[in-house]
């Protein structure tokens, strides 16, 4: 019987000490999560823009897999009265096409 | 803008109208309020036209300029958003390959490219006032 009571009170320990293990597991997670959201904030201009920037900026940004020395992918363009279309590459090949990207907003 | 002037005897320039990038449905910034730019994500094509001949109304804007589809394939094949800068060369070769915006977005680049490639160039606007 006391075999049994110093296993009990052993396995008890060890439930304690996995216990704060992942207490400071959340604790962790949570300052870095918490670090993470105000250095967003930081560099996005406020609490709600980084929200925004999760929301709707990151999901678009991407690096892209061009490298210099790649053939320049071609795609169709509109010309401003919608009307007609062109392609980047029927605009390459008598100087060098410096291309920008971008938008109003 | 500048860039353009320089080097438009030596390079061709084109740009490429993408996705908005700070719409009102979206994220929209503070100073783009302020700059009364203001303008929903476009959800076809007449909409992004209307949105491109704004900006060049507004900016008598003097590039080439055209305008990305909506199935965003320009913006997909180069990874264009919200903005970024390329330079192909004669032979249809990427030689420049420009950061994303905005933090990566350097002009200053691409005129060191043409620099390194022409020299420098400097174009003094003339001044009407002289004339």
């Amino acid at each position: 019987m006391r075999r049994f009571f110093a296993a009990e009170a052993a396995f008890g320990d060890e439930v304690l000490e996995v216990r704060k293990f992942f207490n400071w597991i959340g604790i962790s997670l949570g300052a870095l999560l918490v670090i993470a959201f105000v250095a967003l904030s930081v560099m996005a201009g406020g609490p709600k823009d980084a929200l925004y920037m999760v929301r709707y900026a990151l999901p678009h940004m991407h690096r892209g897999n061009l490298k210099v020395g790649d053939s320049a992918p071609d795609a169709r363009i509109y010309a401003l009265d919608g009307a007609e279309t062109f392609h980047i590459r029927e605009r390459t090949g008598a100087k060098p096409l410096v291309v920008i990207f971008g938008s109003f907003t | 803008m500048q860039i353009f002037n320089d080097y438009k005897d030596h390079a061709d320039f084109l740009t490429v109208y993408v996705r908005e990038a700070h719409p009102t449905d979206e994220w929209q910034m503070k100073s783009n309020v302020k700059d009364d730019v203001c303008y929903a994500q476009p959800r076809n094509l007449s909409d992004r036209l209307a949105i491109a001949n704004d900006f060049i109304k507004r900016f008598k804007y003097p590039l080439p300029f055209g305008v990305d589809d909506m199935k965003n394939a320009a913006n997909d094949a180069y990874a264009a958003w919200p903005e970024r800068l390329y330079i192909i060369d004669e032979n249809g070769k990427i030689v420049y390959r420009g950061g994303m915006g905005p933090f990566n977005y350097k002009p200053a680049e691409v005129r060191a490219w043409l620099a390194e490639r022409y020299g420098e160039v400097k174009r003094v606007e003339a001044n009407p006032a002289a004339h």
